[in-house]
């Protein structure tokens, strides 16, 4: 129906070639590469706006020019004849029709794309997304599966993002797939789409959202369907199939990029402390919080924290409880969103950090890190693996 | 409002711009002295627009909330007590009144008619604040409060436990805590017998049996309490509340023999979520009006002063006209904001 | 009148007692009733609210010249995308034309002798003085970066959000305050002010537009000023208002902020419409066509106004009906506007056009205001609006209307009444070099602004990725926006030469014919000393170049009209 209507209005105005659509969908003057489903329509819209607004803005700026030049005002001309009409009804109500009709038919069409992007067909494959300053965290329910700073789409199936916010407003904008819709704290919002084209497209946060809103940025990967599955089976059991060993580097692929806007590798200090030396200093306890507090006197057998472990785990998960100093205490809970072997892999991450990572906080390709089974005086990889699964935090290996 | 007397000084300055049969009260600019009145009060309407535009935000605010929560609005409205409200409907009507009635006589020239009635209407502007300072200072002991004072300092009242302080001085008020606990319990075993049985009509009143004492306190109560705190406090601060809550129990039951009308909504298990919604625009719309009568108290004070020293007379008492005009408005504000809190 | 009649001199003089020296001292400024020093101290600060919040967006040109940030961090960028946005909004475009031009010319135009409430026009000017302090306050106290939508729940959160939020919000209620008085002043004055024979229909269309900006201002503003004081609580008390997780509602809020703030487009678009009327006709020397289709189409758009606010909204998650419902009103718009454009090229159909600064600003708002709203278009349009909301198409298609359109009217209503405030020509050349670096410096900067939101740039952005080819449009608009500014400085440096060593202005230099161009330059104290008498203020033809004056004076051959024979001219005001 609604190309059809499309293709009559087109075809009516001198039959358009729908310019900026290529039938690759590359990236034409105005459009971005388009890859979904609804970006077609979009596209043609946009064209067609583009072809009115071209024609009258052709015709007013040549009749402004004409008449600025064919009647400037004459030298030494010292009065002036008044032989120009001073209204012209029938003239004027054109100017008024005219425009009239064009806008409704312009109505009409953006109604008609607009309501195909807000109903979202039933079939859909739904992601629960999560935005928080300043990072996006996407669940598929369907496999187990988190994912942070990017998300795995399957090719040619309606995909729903059910959308919250953990604080402020956000917005989830994809330019490639012609869609956004504003994440709202204390309600959902929901955003379909359906990938035509494999590929990696942008995604955007373009609601302002405080400092780092700029790089609130994640990646969707379309793939086809076969892949797709491959991968989620893959992300499902990647972090429980992992040797210990590979604990941490998986860490810092796939669970930093959302600790990354606020937490630096390099040892800059950003919204929290940088990871660079972290462990280190957690180790010695020289954090000093807000209330004056000293880590040192807080860890230790029969204290808060029976070790450091205990407190960066504690950090994670309520990191309200205890702010350092200089910081604002801006980070949200992790409660909830990472397995408990997650949260290992990340403290384990820090520990070895020096060796994952160089000095400017760039990724060592092959790092030599230690045989984490064999045990070295941090948590054991069989407590780790029942962690896994439970919620109880049992106390350390110490005892 | 500062139009009003755009006249004395101004004029007085360029005197020499106009002949003899310019009024000192007239402003150089116009042609006469209906011309200024007339522009004085269509003024003074647009403003009045303003002002119902300004309390039109906290209307469509009420009328949004009231359409999607009908429970909240019809839960928070019987902690307004409908004789303090009644009282001030009608201090607020009389001065209206009186109002009217200045006006009437100024337009008379009796300068002593309308002196006499611009002091019953500040005298009404008054009565009004003292009575709104009852309502409000009732409800801040208790503990009504908007937003998140509503669950921050639910006992500053006597009848309940400062726990407020608990986030602050941990120790020493855990360990408060613990002795008043104990000693509200030797309190309970030694006055079980002597107290009289609660008085029956306090029983009816009551909305839960929470309120009659500790035996009516049951865990499913706490947990509803303490998840809806979870959502905005920390869970050290949410934590303490928990402890506390059986506590709040026994001190109210006892401190000196009184009994709360009431539940107290923080332990009303029949509270509906987000109670604290009706405290908030009933502050904000009762606040903002609240203000309004200080404005106009002010008002009808200068215009007593200026009353007084023979400013006005027959040919001219806009500014009285003018400030009647607006003490009408903050009184049909009232008229729309009674029946809306206390008796629907 | 009577000026005219005695125009024999050599050189016109200053009149010996106008505005400017008929008292003197700080004091006679300061505590002034006069509309017309109180209009020249709102230019003044306006153009000094101005200078800063041009200076905050050449810091946000500047750093986005590279991907990664140029001159700035995230939070200080944050910061200078939200001041420019404040002051130039709140502090410069809102009263930029009512309250500087509308104050001076008005009441001249009216043919009165001063605005109906004085003490409430200056009160109205400290309010804004207020308020501009407020906003430095806000500097002082942990700055500010809400954007200038100030949009919960991140304005109340006390984490995220910086200190200076609560001054800022103070300045913001306080100006609209400000706003209101003033639009409550021109209504009355319109209403009651009027002399004889000068009827609804002899109105200049400046007044016309005035008119309908203060019935918004009045009616728009109080909502703001609620919503704010709403806001200031909620983030000093925490009273949940529009906090979620005490049962608000954070989209209740940008409803309310957007019932106030987009009439406030108008409020920033129907002045500079108002000045563009009298710019095209006064300078084409030829009567304004479709007088009252362009009088009517500046209350529709008033009206209007009020029923569109929803298209701010279209992805903020609102129910579709309602989305489709604003899409629908919102091109209504579009209509009034299209009427203006077209009558305003036909008024410049067999006319006489001078190519002065005036001038060249009215026909350089045609193209320029053609393009903000033909791009309207695609943000009405909802399906497209989609894609577009909350990108660079967006902040390109307000800065054409806002700053090309309204902010340029402004400057040429400036060049426009000049004369006429300071007694002082000034140098016509330097006018127009400097027009064609503001007109092509603004093009460059924004047309390319288009592309960077079609293509997908978020708006806001202090940085951004650098493989999506965003950085060559932002390369252009940033030396585009350099290019601009140069304009602006050569504008300010003329105008200021001109007070010291500009010819003096005669009473009627560009050959107007509304009451202003009858009063001396500058006016006197009082405006006129006589009820003037009010004929068809865009009939061109009775008015004769003359060589003495270097001004325009009443053709000799045509009866005067406060003489006895004259007849009421007739076409428009019938």
């Amino acid at each position: 129906m609604m190309s059809f209507v499309t293709s009559m209005i087109l075809s009516l105005l001198g039959s358009v070639p729908p310019a900026s659509v290529p039938t690759d969908g590359g990236a034409t003057f105005w459009m971005p590469e388009s890859a979904s489903a609804q970006a077609p329509f979009v596209d043609h819209l946009f064209d067609f706006i583009n072809l009115i607004s071209y024609i009258f803005l052709v015709l007013i700026t040549v009749i402004l020019v004409y008449f600025a030049v064919r009647y400037r005002q004459k030298k030494g001309q010292v009065n002036f004849s008044g032989d120009g009409p001073v209204h012209n009804t029938p003239l004027e109500l054109t100017w008024t029709m005219v425009p009239m009709l064009l806008v409704v038919a312009i109505f009409y069409l953006g109604m008609v794309g607009f309501l195909d992007l807000r109903r979202s067909p039933s079939n859909s494959y739904e992601i629960s997304v999560t935005a928080q300053k300043w990072s996006w965290s996407f669940d598929h329910p369907e496999f187990g599966v988190n994912q942070s700073g990017e998300v795995f789409v399957p090719l040619g199936r309606p995909v729903q993002f059910l959308m919250g916010s953990a604080d402020v407003l956000h917005s989830c904008f994809v330019p490639a797939f012609r869609v956004k819709q504003d994440v709202v704290p204390g309600r959902y919002s929901r955003l379909w789409f359906e990938a035509t084209k494999p590929g990696t497209y942008q995604l955007y946060c373009t609601e302002y959202c405080g400092r780092d809103h700029s790089k609130m940025l994640a990646m969707v990967h379309v793939l086809p369907e076969d892949e797709f599955q491959e991968a989620m089976g893959k992300l499902a059991t990647e972090y429980m199939d992992l040797p210990e060993h590979d604990l941490p580097t998986y860490a810092l692929e796939r669970l930093y990029n959302r600790c990354a806007s606020c937490h630096s590798l390099d040892g800059s200090a950003v919204v929290g402390p940088s990871f660079k030396g972290l462990w280190q200093r957690t180790e010695k306890g020289e954090t000093v919080f807000t209330d004056g507090q000293k880590l040192s006197n807080l860890v230790g057998t029969g204290k808060e924290f029976a070790t450091p472990e205990d407190y960066i785990r504690n950090s994670i998960l309520d990191p309200q409880h205890l702010v350092v100093q200089n910081y604002t205490g801006a980070m949200p809970s992790f409660q909830g969103q990472l397995k408990e072997r997650q949260v290992t892999a990340l403290i384990l991450m820090m520990k070895y950090l020096d060796r994952l990572v160089d000095a400017q906080g760039e990724p060592i390709l092959s790092p030599d890190l230690p045989e984490l089974n064999e045990g070295d005086g941090s948590e054991g990889s069989e407590d780790d693996a029942e962690q896994a699964t439970g919620t109880d935090h049992s106390k350390d290996n110490g005892e | 409002m500062s139009q009003i007397d755009a006249s004395a000084t101004h004029a007085h300055d360029h005197d020499h711009d106009h002949g003899d049969d310019h009024p000192a009260h007239l402003g150089h600019h116009w042609e006469n002295s209906k011309q200024q009145f007339e522009a004085g009060k269509l003024g003074m309407w647009l403003f009045l627009s303003t002002e119902i535009l300004l309390f039109g935000g906290l209307f469509v605010a009420y009328a949004v909330w009231r359409a999607n929560h009908p429970e909240i609005f019809k839960y928070g409205a019987q902690f307004l007590d409908t004789f303090w409200g009644g009282l001030n409907t009608c201090v607020l009507l009389t001065s209206s009144m009186t109002m009217a009635m200045a006006v009437t006589f100024a337009a008379r020239g009796k300068m002593v008619a309308v002196t006499i009635c611009l002091i019953l209407t500040l005298f009404g502007a008054a009565g009004f604040m003292v009575i709104k300072y009852i309502e409000y200072s009732h409800k801040i002991h208790e503990g009504l409060l908007p937003g998140i004072s509503f669950y921050e300092e639910p006992h500053a009242s006597h009848l309940w436990l400062p726990l407020d302080e608990l986030g602050h001085e941990e120790e020493a008020t855990e360990a408060l805590i613990a002795e008043q606990q104990s000693a509200a319990f030797a309190v309970e075993t030694q006055r079980e017998s002597e107290l009289p049985p609660p008085p029956a009509d306090a029983i009816v009143w009551t909305k839960s049996p929470a309120a009659t004492g500790p035996e009516g306190f049951t865990d499913s109560k706490l947990k509803i309490e303490t998840s809806e705190l979870r959502l905005f406090l920390p869970e050290s601060v949410v934590a303490k509340v928990e402890d506390a809550l059986p506590m709040l129990e026994y001190s109210e039951h006892h401190e000196a023999g009184e009994l709360p009308h009431l539940t107290h909504p923080l332990q009303d298990p029949e509270r509906p979520v987000n109670a604290q919604k009706f405290f908030t625009i009933y502050f904000m719309m009762t606040g903002l009006h609240g203000i309004h009568v200080i404005v106009g108290g002010i008002v009808i004070t200068w215009l007593i002063v200026l009353t007084l020293i023979g400013r006005f007379s027959r040919g001219y008492y806009t500014p009285i006209d003018l400030g009647g005009l607006y003490w009408h408005i903050v009184d049909v504000i009232w008229i729309f904001l009674f029946p809306l809190f206390y008796l629907i | 009148m009577t000026t005219l009649d005695t125009g024999h001199h050599e050189q016109p003089r200053l009149a010996k007692d106008n505005y400017l020296t008929h008292s003197s001292g700080l004091l006679s400024w300061l505590l002034t009733l006069d509309h017309k020093r109180i209009g020249l101290m709102y230019l003044v600060s306006v153009l000094g609210a101005f200078f800063m919040g041009g200076i905050f967006a050449l810091l946000v040109r500047t750093q986005l010249l590279t991907p990664e940030g140029t001159i700035m961090g995230q939070d200080e960028y944050n910061q200078a995308f939200t001041l420019h946005g404040a002051i130039m909004v709140f502090l410069v475009i809102i009263p930029s034309v009512p309250a500087s031009l509308g104050n001076f010319v008005l009441p001249i135009m009216l043919g009165a002798k001063d605005v109906a409430f004085p003490r409430l026009n200056l009160f109205s000017y400290y309010l804004w003085v207020i308020g501009a302090i407020f906003f430095v306050l806000a500097l002082f106290t942990g700055g500010l970066d809400t954007g200038w939508t100030f949009y919960t729940p991140y304005s109340t959160d006390t984490n995220s959000a910086m200190g200076g939020v609560i001054p800022a919000l103070t300045a913001v209620f306080i100006l609209g305050f400000s706003s209101i008085f003033t639009g409550m002043n021109f209504l009355t004055t319109i209403h009651r002010l009027r002399p004889p024979g000068m009827t609804w229909f002899r109105m200049p269309l400046f007044l016309w537009s005035i008119y309908a900006t203060a019935v918004i201002q009045v009616l728009a503003t109080p909502v703001l000023g609620i919503t704010l004081a709403l806001l200031i609580i909620e983030r000093a008390f925490g009273i949940g208002i529009f906090n979620p997780a005490l049962g608000g509602d954070p989209v209740l809020y940008q409803h309310f902020f957007w019932f106030y703030s987009h009439p406030a487009v108008y409020i920033m678009i129907l002045p500079a419409m108002g000045i563009i009327s009298e710019l095209i006709a006064v300078h084409s020397h030829r009567h304004i066509f479709g007088y009252k289709f362009i009088a009517w189409s500046s209350i529709a758009i008033a009206v209007f106004s009020f029923l569109v606010w929803g298209h701010h909204m279209f992805t903020s998650g609102q129910s579709a009906l309602v989305t489709v419902i604003f899409s629908a009103i919102t091109f209504s718009v579009a209509i009034p506007s299209a009427v203006k454009i077209f009558n305003w090229l036909a008024t410049m159909y067999k006319g006489h056009i001078s190519w002065n600064t005036p001038m060249l600003y009215g026909m350089g708002f045609l193209f320029i205001f053609t393009i903000g709203g033909l791009t309207g278009l695609h943000l009405g349009t909802l399906a497209t609006d989609i894609h577009l909301h909350d990108t660079y198409f967006v902040v390109a298609h307000f800065h054409y209307v806002m700053m090309g359109s309204a902010l340029l009217a402004f400057i040429g209503g400036i060049h426009h009444w000049w004369p006429k405030m300071t007694g002082r020509m000034y140098n016509e050349n330097a006018g127009r070099v400097a027009w064609c670096l503001v007109f092509v410096g603004f093009n460059v900067t924004f047309l390319t602004q288009f592309m960077l939101g079609s293509q997908g740039m978020p708006r806001r952005y202090a940085t951004y990725p650098a493989d999506a080819g965003f950085q060559i449009y932002h390369i252009i608009s940033t030396y585009g926006s350099y290019v601009m500014a140069c304009g602006f400085f050569l504008t300010a440096i003329y105008l200021v030469l001109s007070l010291f060593n500009g010819r003096r202005a005669p009473t009627n230099p560009w050959g107007g014919r509304s009451l202003e161009w009858q009063c001396s330059s500058p006016p006197p104290h009082d405006n006129f000393s006589e009820q003037p008498t009010v004929g068809d203020c865009y009939d061109f033809t009775v008015l004769e170049w003359s060589e003495k004056e270097q001004g325009y004076v009443w053709r000799s051959d045509v009866p005067h009209p406060g003489s006895e024979a004259d007849q009421p001219t007739s076409e428009g005001s019938h």
